[in-house]
Order: structure tokens, then sequence, then C-alpha cells
């Protein structure tokens, strides 16, 4: 990208992009003997839309679980928001801005829609245990005030209807969008989205691309998010990161990536989808 | 009325009494089993552990003294003071959250992910661990705890009721308080679990570990909490059960009878737990006095809640409040 | 004719009345909406405010006297605002059907010449923009909900807090303006113009002036006394004259709060929350919550079923006596409260209706069975019958004479008279002024003494002076044999059954008659799901034998019923088929408020339809699907062809003639 700068580019839409929030630095990760990740590096700027593309099996899902501290590299350093990160467990990693949803959808299926966006809040709830116990002051206090952060979450993604519903009796597509509030109700500073288009049909993935582009647009959301369908990675985001075997083989925006030879031939590779 | 009936109601009143200190060992199960998965074998060792740390606190026992005197040779039982029940009552809490912490620390943190079946194995383990550990801690002889709780008949019951049926119902002062302190203890756990930060929290981790992580739910701390809790609980069921009949081995033998009261109500339901211990509890007394003491030769109460588990295993499985198991094909 | 009637107090147009609320009781609740979980509350007198400042803004963005405002949105206080800050300023609204796709919105914004437009969200601004190529007249859009469109061009975009912002900035420019502008409007200015969508044929715009709104609002409130201390819940369409006349026409006459829902799907909730006095839904509603209970009940445990089936059957006996006023005995009045206590009264709670003083539906013939459920649940569900023409009230059913078949005696003020052809012609101070720019159409329905025609054919009961609707006037055709052939009576009759959602019957200069069917996916899955039948999709299920023999046996009652009745027993249905696809809108084969195109379907279906009269046992097909977002497809299916039992009709041909 030619109009790069330390500071930030603009989108071709117009948007302004700003620096670097979360850089990877030459990760490796391995399991066992098997090679996941080998020597990556890239990072993701404040209020873009970032995407990690590559065939099954490519290690993009490893390289999100690194970002997400579930998984810990061998190798390499990640820098977040200017300074190295140590090693992290992943509700570390969430209490600092990371919010991420699952390629299966992890919900808590037993508790209402508003409970399971409400855990989404715990980053900025800090009432101690005996004020919650009672109830009182800073704990009803807080309570209130994320219930109505929460509430615009569940007003943005059209989920009123099911306020009071649990998540287990609903269906595929409302658990994505149920997931997506509780990621978004945290305010994070990077939202980490798993195959977010994953076993969706066209009519589906075409709602969830507006939702996504939405909220980068509605809270500024820095977003970083997998999926091996191109058509629409291509369509959503600022710049992209193409991963085969494990390997950085493109990274650019979608214009570049789709003329690099190497990204050809690894997509002539494998079937299209 | 019929002398008969009246005895009774008498009957009925008792049996809610003692179905209400079932069902608050059986909350401690619920509490675990629902955040956790691990259905705690040790909950009844637990409420043993908790009365005699209160008991040696109160009296100011020297822990380990058996052990120190026999390394030693020394000659220490007690520091020479005694502290105030509800000062003792803290401290024993404190012990409990401590255990609870050492629990996690120690044995449950490197189970994470194992079978339902090994984590069971392993409370099995704590059970004697702890009953040990306690004896040598405190001591193994029966003591007397009394942390201020009215005892004997309550007069205002006998004289109403000896008013109206001209026979005054004979209702134990603890029995009262112990009912009074379960419902409170109820109320305070569900809306905890309900409305509060960490009672999501907890929720959340007994769904889904992997999403309590994602959203920032340290699972170590929950888990301690949980023990607490469930720690907190066994320690108002062990000064409810220790200051009616003595700290003793076999307080840790009522967490049997929690078994059937947890069939009964589900084990994943507080409520349940609750309404459960007072089937349970109404059920025998009552079996007792209508069938059991005229017909069976009496004694029924050792068995009659197991049958009725039992029946309930053959009926509904899922307990009465339980979520329902349905399979769909 | 008969003299104009004149407006009473000066109560000339919907801003006077506005003017009159806020002055008299301007503390008293008059729009509530639910935003992030919380009802909203706006005074008469907050109201009234936040109309003047978008009425301000609107003169201030060049709003002229006569112009035509779109108005696209789900029910919300800031569209209803919208239309009384357009009349205020002497423009006319326009409601707009938001789910219309976007040429059938070019038609009439170009028919109306709308120069303005105020949107809900990014999707109709969306549409308007595909279609601005061809509308000349089309200058400004204003719309509510900021999301998504921060980055369009908003040279002539503009956000309604924005406007309303500029009015307000702007009062002390444009107040004496708006004043003048309020003061101009008489009982004979336009108070809003509705366009029907029409079974056939292009949309017609129906101006109705300030006198058919008020006079409408003024005597069907006094029908039913209504008062300030109605709630209604708003949530059908803003375009249909009903929610027109219910929503402002009436909220404003009487000075009733309007509760609007959280969003579409929460309506129900929200009935519930809101426990309305004052409710209106069509059949469809109605039949829709029967279903849902009647799912329920049927996972219900033993007990309670037991308890909802013996109550039920108890209110079914005396609960519309009651309703009624009519003598009923001690005993089973204390068992129906009994059943009230444990059943009839958590039910209406659960379906939001526990409060409800006065019930209506409308629009299509509703079933006896869903009708009288409702009723002997004590709650006063009437029906009524009307047309944007006639202001919504031709006939009204005035409590203790409610009945399933008629729809009821001539509105206040409003006379009735049958054609020799059997169809039926009203006038009233509530008939329209006049269609749009289609005057032929005008002379067409309105002659020169103030009747329209109905379209409906239909006749007054002997005895109870009620009035009786058989079908559409020009659907009733004649069979080969020159008996009369009612369609929409059969149909109605056929989607009487939950498991029947659309039935079309053919049979106009044919031999005998046969229907096209489409299930009820809901109440149909939930069937198979308790009979284990896998499905994949509707048009698996619909080509199920089980469905199909379940089909039969309701085509088959239907036909025994029929027979009963002398003047259709030849009516019965010969041969069915249930279709492989759901009747839609999308793809024209239904207008939006869903009435079936008779014409459209058997065009379309010309092959199914040779198949019904040819004897074939099966036949393959494939049909064009069109998807929600403009996207068309095909899908095919061989389908099976059902012969239904009749009832011999020799007795009953020999006593007709």
């Amino acid at each position: 990208m030619n109009d790069m700068t330390p500071d930030g580019y603009t989108t071709e839409d117009g948007r302004k992009i700003g620096g670097v929030v979360m850089e990877m630095r030459n990760i490796t990760l391995r399991f066992g003997g098997v090679v996941a990740i080998q020597d990556i590096s890239f990072d993701i700027r404040e209020g873009e839309i970032r995407a990690i593309i590559g065939p099954n099996g490519a290690g993009k899902s490893s390289m999100l679980n690194v970002i997400s501290g579930f998984y810990h590299p061998q190798e390499g350093e990640v820098w977040y928001k200017g300074a190295k990160r140590p090693t992290m467990k992943p509700y570390e990693v969430a209490r600092q801005g990371i919010a991420r949803t699952f390629q299966n959808i992890a919900l808590f299926e037993g508790m209402t829609v508003l409970d399971n966006v409400m855990t989404g809040r715990i980053r900025q709830m800090n009432a101690g245990l005996l004020s919650q116990a009672i109830w009182k002051g800073k704990a009803e206090r807080e309570e209130v005030e994320n219930r109505e952060v929460v509430e615009k979450m569940i007003d943005f993604l059209e989920i009123q209807h099911i306020r009071k519903t649990p998540v287990g009796r609903l269906p595929y597509g409302l658990k994505k969008r149920v997931e997506l509030a509780r990621a978004l109700a945290a305010e994070p500073s990077i939202l980490l989205l798993d195959e977010p288009m994953a076993g969706m049909n066209v009519e589906e993935k075409e709602d969830m691309s507006r939702f996504i582009l939405d909220v980068n647009d509605e809270f500024g959301t820095t977003i970083a998010l997998i999926e091996h369908d191109m058509g629409v990675v291509m369509d959503l985001s600022d710049r992209v990161v193409v991963m085969d075997y494990g390997k950085k083989i493109g990274d650019g925006s979608p214009d570049e990536v789709r003329q690099n030879q190497a990204v050809i031939d690894a997509y002539l590779g494998v079937a299209h989808d | 009325m019929p002398e008969q009936f009246i005895w009774g109601m008498e009957v009925f009143l008792n049996g809610l009494m003692a179905g209400v200190l079932y069902a608050l060992v059986a909350l401690g199960f619920v509490l675990i089993f629902k955040a956790s998965g691990i259905f705690n074998f040790a909950q009844g060792v637990l409420a043993l552990f908790a009365a005699l740390t209160l008991v040696g606190i109160m009296e100011g026992q020297v822990p380990f003294s058996h052990l120190i005197n026999a390394v030693f040779g020394t000659e220490v039982h007690h520091f020479g003071w005694t502290v105030p029940a509800l000062g003792a009552i803290l401290l024993t809490m404190v012990v409990m959250v401590a255990l609870a912490w050492a629990v996690n620390q120690f044995i449950f943190r490197h189970l994470v992910g194992q079978e339902p079946i090994i984590l069971f194995m392993a409370t099995i383990g704590l059970a004697y661990f702890l009953e040990g550990f306690g004896d040598m801690m405190w001591g193994s002889d029966i003591k007397k705890l009394d942390v201020g709780l009215p005892q004997g008949i309550n007069s205002v019951i006998d004289e109403v009721t000896y008013n109206i049926f001209g026979y005054g119902f004979f209702i134990d002062n603890l029995d009262l308080w112990a009912t009074f302190v379960a419902a409170l203890l109820v109320i305070a756990l569900v809306l905890f679990a309900q409305f509060s930060k960490h009672g999501r929290a907890m929720r959340a981790v007994a769904d889904d570990h992997q999403a309590a992580l994602s959203v920032g739910i340290s699972l170590k701390f929950i888990w301690v909490m949980v023990w607490s809790l469930a720690g907190f609980v066994a320690l108002v069921a062990g000064i409810m059960w220790g200051t009616k009949s003595g700290v003793q081995f076999s307080l840790s033998l009522i967490a049997l009878k929690a078994l059937p009261v947890l069939m009964l109500g589900g084990f994943t339901s507080i409520p349940g737990a609750i309404v459960g211990g007072l089937i349970i509890g109404v059920g025998e007394k009552l079996f007792e006095f209508l069938i059991g003491a005229p017909y069976l030769g009496g004694a029924t109460e050792i068995w009659f809640a197991y049958v009725l588990a039992l029946i309930f295993l053959v009926f509904r499985p899922q307990g009465l409040f339980g979520e329902k198991i349905i399979e769909r094909v | 004719m008969a003299q104009p009637s004149q407006a009473t107090d000066g109560m000339d147009s919907v801003p006077a009345l506005l003017q009159r609320n806020a002055t008299r009781f301007g503390d008293e609740p008059a729009y509530r909406e639910k935003e992030y979980g919380i009802w909203q509350c706006w005074t008469w007198a907050e109201a009234e405010k936040e109309i003047e400042a978008l009425a301000l803004g609107l003169i201030n963005l060049g709003v002229n006297e006569g112009d035509f405002i779109a108005i696209i949105g789900r029910n919300r206080p800031h569209f209803y605002w919208s239309m009384v800050a357009a009349q205020s300023v002497g423009a006319i609204p326009v409601p707009l059907y938001q789910d219309a796709a976007a040429d059938e919105m070019a038609y009439v914004m170009d028919h109306c010449g709308a120069r303005f437009a105020i949107v809900q969200d990014q999707e109709q601004v969306d549409k308007l923009i595909e279609v601005q190529e061809g509308l000349h007249q089309l200058e400004h859009m204003i719309y509510v909900d900021p999301r998504g469109l921060r980055k369009y061009d908003h040279h002539k975009l503009h956000r309604y807090i924005d406007i309303q912002e500029q009015g307000r900035a702007a009062y002390y420019e444009w107040i004496e303006d708006l004043k003048a502008r309020r003061e101009k409007l008489t009982y004979d200015s336009v108070c809003v113009m509705l366009y029907t969508s029409g079974t056939t044929g292009k949309p017609k715009g129906v101006v109705l002036s300030n006198r058919n709104i008020i006079e409408a609002s003024k005597s069907s409130s006094e029908f039913d006394k209504l008062t300030r201390d109605e709630e209604v819940l708003a949530y059908l369409p803003m375009a249909w004259v009903g929610d027109f006349i219910f929503s402002i026409g009436q909220a404003y006459w009487c000075g009733f709060c309007v509760n609007c829902p959280e969003s579409p799907e929460t309506m129900q909730t929200d009935l519930r929350e809101i426990g309305p006095t004052y409710y209106f839904a069509p059949p469809r509603v109605f039949e829709t919550q029967l279903t849902n209970v009647m799912i329920r009940m049927e996972d219900a445990g033993k007990l309670k079923k037991w308890l909802f089936d013996y109550f039920m059957a108890h209110a079914r006996r005396v609960g519309p006596a009651i309703l009624d006023g009519k003598p009923v005995g001690g005993m089973d009045r204390l068992k129906y409260a009994l059943g009230n206590l444990f059943i009839y009264g958590p039910l209406k709670d659960t379906l939001g209706l526990g409060r409800v003083r006065v019930g209506y539906t409308a629009g299509e013939a509703i079933g006896p069975e869903i009708f009288d459920f409702y009723r002997s649940l004590g709650i006063n569900l009437k029906q009524l019958y009307g047309q944007t023409e006639a202001s919504v009230f031709i006939t009204l059913q005035p409590d203790g004479e409610v009945r399933s078949d008629t729809v009821g005696v001539p509105a206040p003020g409003v006379e009735i008279r049958i054609s020799d052809t059997g169809e039926v012609f009203y006038r009233g101070p509530g008939t329209f002024e006049y269609y749009y720019k289609n005057e032929e159409s005008t002379k067409k329905t309105k002659d020169s003494e103030g009747w329209v025609a109905t379209g409906d054919a239909g006749f007054f009961e002997d005895g109870s002076g009620h009035l009786r609707i058989i079908d559409r006037a020009k659907d009733v055709g004649k069979m080969a044999d020159g008996q009369m052939f009612a369609p929409k009576y059969v149909e109605n009759k056929l989607k009487f059954y939950p498991n029947i959602l659309e039935a079309v019957v053919f049979g106009h200069q044919r031999e005998q008659c046969t229907a096209f069917i489409n299930i009820d996916l809901t109440a149909v899955g939930n069937w198979a799901e308790r009979n284990n039948i896998g499905y994949a999709s509707y048009q698996e299920l619909a080509g199920n034998p089980r469905v199909l023999d379940m089909i039969q046996s309701h085509v088959e009652e239907v036909n025994r019923s029929l027979s009963d009745d002398p003047m259709l027993s030849h009516c019965q249905v010969h041969r069915f088929l249930v279709l492989h696809k759901e009747l839609d809108a999308d793809d024209g084969e239904m207008t939006r408020t869903r009435k079936v195109r008779r014409g459209v379907i058997s065009e379309k279906f010309e092959d199914l339809l040779g198949a019904l009269y040819d004897g074939s046992r099966e036949i393959y097909t494939t049909t064009e699907v069109t998807y929600e977002d403009g996207r068309k497809g095909s899908i095919s299916a061989t389908l099976q062809i059902r012969d239904a039992a009749v009832v011999p009709v020799e007795t009953a041909k020999v006593a007709a003639e």
C-alpha cells in the first residue's frame, strides 16, 4: 500500500484509519512437531477492518487464538497499544479490550439473551463482592449504567424481541447476532470475528456483512476477522492478510491481494466456495 | 377436632423444620454442581469441618494440638481465651475461603476438562482427607456448639396452639431460627446469582468455560468463589445441625440425607433443593407418625427418604425442578 | 345530497385538535414508545413542541402549502408527528407501506409528485435513491435512524432531529408563517392521502378531508364511548386507513395515548406490557394468536390441559351470553368466574388482551370458532366493515349484537343501499373526496349523489337488520350451469382451519369447483414434529402424503358444511392440490395486505389449473420465485392432485329450482 504512513491512511471510501493498535511480530506456533504458524508478522490499525484469509487449515484460527490469548506462540511477540504483551490468559486479554466471537458460537445457552450480553460488560463492572451481595450503592448504579449500554447493543443488532429468551432456544443466525452483541457490549478496542459467516446462507451473509460494516461505521471499532469465503471478505475489509500452510503469502488492500500471484496460486490449488 | 389430626399437624410442622435443615445441605451441593458440574461428595464433611473449626475457634483450641504435643512432647490444648460467636463465625468463614482456594489450587485446577466421574472421585478423596484433617486439627471428641441461638420449646406457639386446639405444639426455637436463616440464605443466593455481576459470571462459567474466558471471566476466581459459597452454606448447616445434635462425625452423614433431597428437587435447582428438603422432611415424619409407628414397627425415618427418591427416579428422573431432559432424534 | 356537516367548536383540522389537547390536558401522555427496553413517554404538550419544531424545520427547508410529503416508516411517534407537522404547514402527508419494493414506491411517489420524504432508515433511503432518477419532483429526504447513513451525500439528505433543531433555531423567523398556515386549514382542506393497494391495477390515491377524518373519528368514538383513558398499541401499517383513524383521528379527537412497539417482532410482548383497552387486529392476527395458544396447550402438562379444556368448554357455552349481558344461571356464572380466575384471566393477560374493552376485527371474514373463542374469554371482540374510501366505517357491530357472520349496522351518519346486482353502496360524512389525478376512477366509484360502490356483494339480514357480506362483487361468478359461484366464501371456510393458510378456489364458467391450498407452516410443522414427520422445507412438508390426507379431510368437512347451504351447495370442492410454494406479495400473487390475486395466480399456475380439470393424478411444474432481496430463482416439484368426497347436491338443486 503506497499511501501507508505510520499515522494511518485513508480508505477508498474515505474513512480515516489511525495508527497501529496491534502488531504481530514473527509469530511462530507449533503443536508438538506440527507448525501451525510460521514466522508471521502483520499489524492491525485503529478503525480498520482487517481480514485474515486462507484456505481451510491455513492457520487462520490459530492466529486468532494467539491474538485472543487462547494459544501462546513459541516464538515472536505480540505488541498491543505500543507495548509488548506478556504471556496472558484469555480472560486477561479480554479485559485489555479484545473481544471475540467463535466460529462455533460460544454462548451461555442456559442464560437469556440479556444476561449473555450483560456478561460482555464484566470488564466495565468492578463493584466489590460485598456491594453486590447487598445490591446497593455502586453495584446498583453499575448495573443500571451497563444495562443501558447493553440495551443499545440489543437495539443495534435488532434482537429486542428475544431479550428474555434463553439462548439455547434460538436459531443459528440469531445466536450469531447475540454473540456479536455480547462482544460489542464490551466496547472493545479490537473486535475479533472468527468466521462470522460460517454456516450462513446468502441472505444471512449479507445481513452479517451489513452489521459488521455498521459496527465499524457507528462505533469506529477496529475489527479483525478471519474467513475462508474470499468474496465476502474482499467486499468488507480494508486490508487483507493471506495465509497458506501457516505462512503469510500476501498482505495488502483487497485489490493488491487479488493480483498477487502467490495468492492466486494458493486459491487455485484449493476448491473455491 | 380429633386429637390425631392435631398431633398430625404438629408432626407436619416439625417435619417442615427438619426439611429446612436437609435443604440447607442440599443447597451446598446444588451450588457447586451448577457452577462446575462437580457432584461434591465432600459437602457433608465440609459442614462437619466448618462446625469443628467454629467450635475450636470459639473455645480457643490450639489447632493440631495432638500432633504438636506428640512431636514436641508439650501439653498445649487451649490458648486460654475464648472468642465471641460472631467473631468466630467470621474467622471460620476466612478459614472456609482459604480451604476453597486450596481445594481449587491443589485439586480441581489440575482436573479441568476431566470426566465428571473423575471429579466425583476427587471429591470422595477430598471428603476422606477433610475428615481426617479435621480430626487431626481439632480432635475427634464430640463437642457441644452454642453460638447463642435460642433453643427449647417456643412458648408463644405453645400457648397460642393450646388456646386454639387445647393442645400446645412443641416447636423448637432452634428449628424456627434455622427456617428463618435458610429462607434468608436462599433468597440472597438466588438474587446474587440472578442480578449481580459475579452471579452472572458464575452462571456463565457453569454454562461454557471458553465463552466465559473470552468475555474476561477468570475461571479460578469463580471456582474459588463457588467453593467459598458452598463453604459458607456448609458453615450455616454445620451451625444448625451442630447446635441441635452436637458436633461429631455423624454430622457428615447428613450429606447422605441430602442425596434423596436432590433426586426429588433436581440437581440444578436452588428452589428444588428447598422444596425437596421440605417434602422429605414432612414426608418422613408424617409417614412415621401415620404408618410407620402404628403398623411397621417404627424407625421408618431411616429409609423413607431413599424409597421416595427411588420412586422419583423411575417417574421423573430430572427431579421436580430439574431441566427437562429431552432427546431430539 | 345531505348538507355537509360543520366542525364542532372550531375543531376543523388535526393540528387544531393537537392545540386543544396540548392546552386542555398537556400533562397527559400522548405517545409512548419502547426504546432500549424502556417505555419513553411524551405528553400532549411535549408532542406539540416536537411537532412544532418539525413543522418549522419543514418550512425552513422550503415546504410549501399543497406539497405532498411521503412518510415511510414503521409505527413510531416520529412519523405520527411528521403527519401532523405536514398538515400544520399546509402540506399533505402521504404515508406509504414501508415493505413496498422500490418500483412500487416509485409509482406512488411519482403519482403524487412528492417533493419531500420522511423515512425511517437506510433501507428506505436506499430504495428511494435507487428510483430517484425517475422522480423529478423529489427534492429532500429526511431520515430518523442515522445508522449506516453517515457516509451518504447529505446535500439533499437530512437527519430528522437536525431538521427539528433548525426549526427551533429559526423559531422567530417562521412561527408567524406557521400560525398563518395553520389558520388557513378548514374542514374542507385535505387531511391525508392514502393509497389503496387494490387487488387489481395500480394503486389509487384516496383524498380524505379533515371533515372525513374528524367526523368519522367523532361518530365512531361516540358509538363505542371511547374516552381519553383508552390505551392503544399502534402496530398496523401507517399507510393503512385504519391506523390513521385509530392512531391519529380518534386519538386526537378523544385525546388518548398511542403506544408504539419497540420493533415489529416485540409486538406481542409490548402488547402484554401496555394492555390496550381499545384494540384492532385483522383476523389473521387473532388466528395466529389462537394457533400459538393451541400449540402451547398441546405441550402443556396433563392437569393444565385438562383444566384448559374443561373451562374453555364452559366458556364456549356461556361466555358469549355473559358478555352480551343475557341471563345466565348463577351456577354457570360461578363456574365462569372460577374459570376466569384460573384460565381466562391468565390467558387474556398472556395475549395482552386482559384490559380490552372494545376490540375490532375487519378486512376479511373471521372464522366463527376463532371469533367465539375470544368472545367466550370475555373479550368484547366485534366486527366492522369498512374501506379507505369511507374513512373506515361503513358498518359496526353494536355491543350486545355481535355475530361472526354479519358485519353490523350502518355506522352513525352512514346510509347504505344494495343495488339490484347485490352490490353494497354507501354514503356519509366520511366518504372520500376524490381519487387523486384519477377522475375516471372517481366517477366510476362515487356517483354525483355521493354514493360509493364498495365492490362487495351483500344483503341486509331479515330481522336483525345487520349487513352480511358474501364476496367481492366482481369475484362472484357463474358456474357453467349458471349457478352462483362465490369463491371467497368457500376459501374463508377452508382458511378457518389452522392448518390452511391460504386457499384459492376456481369454478367460474366451470362444471365444478377446485382449489389450490397453502398449508400453514407453523401449525402443520408443529403437527409434523409431534407425529415424527421430518421435513426440510415448506415444499417437502406440503408434498407429504399424510399432510395431504389431513388437508383432504378438511376439504371434505367444508364440502359437508357447504352442502347444508342451499345457495352454495354446488360450490363444493371436487379436486384440490397443495401448492409447492407459499403465495407471496413479492411474487405478485398477493397484495401487500395479503389478499390473493386470483388473475395472477390462475395465469402463473396455468399448468396446475389445467391438471385440476383434466383428471391427472400428479403434475410436474417449475415456478419462478423472487427472494427478499429482489433476485430471482426457480423451484420445481411434482404435485399430487387429490379428489375430495362431495355430498351429492341433486336434492339441493331441486330445492333451489
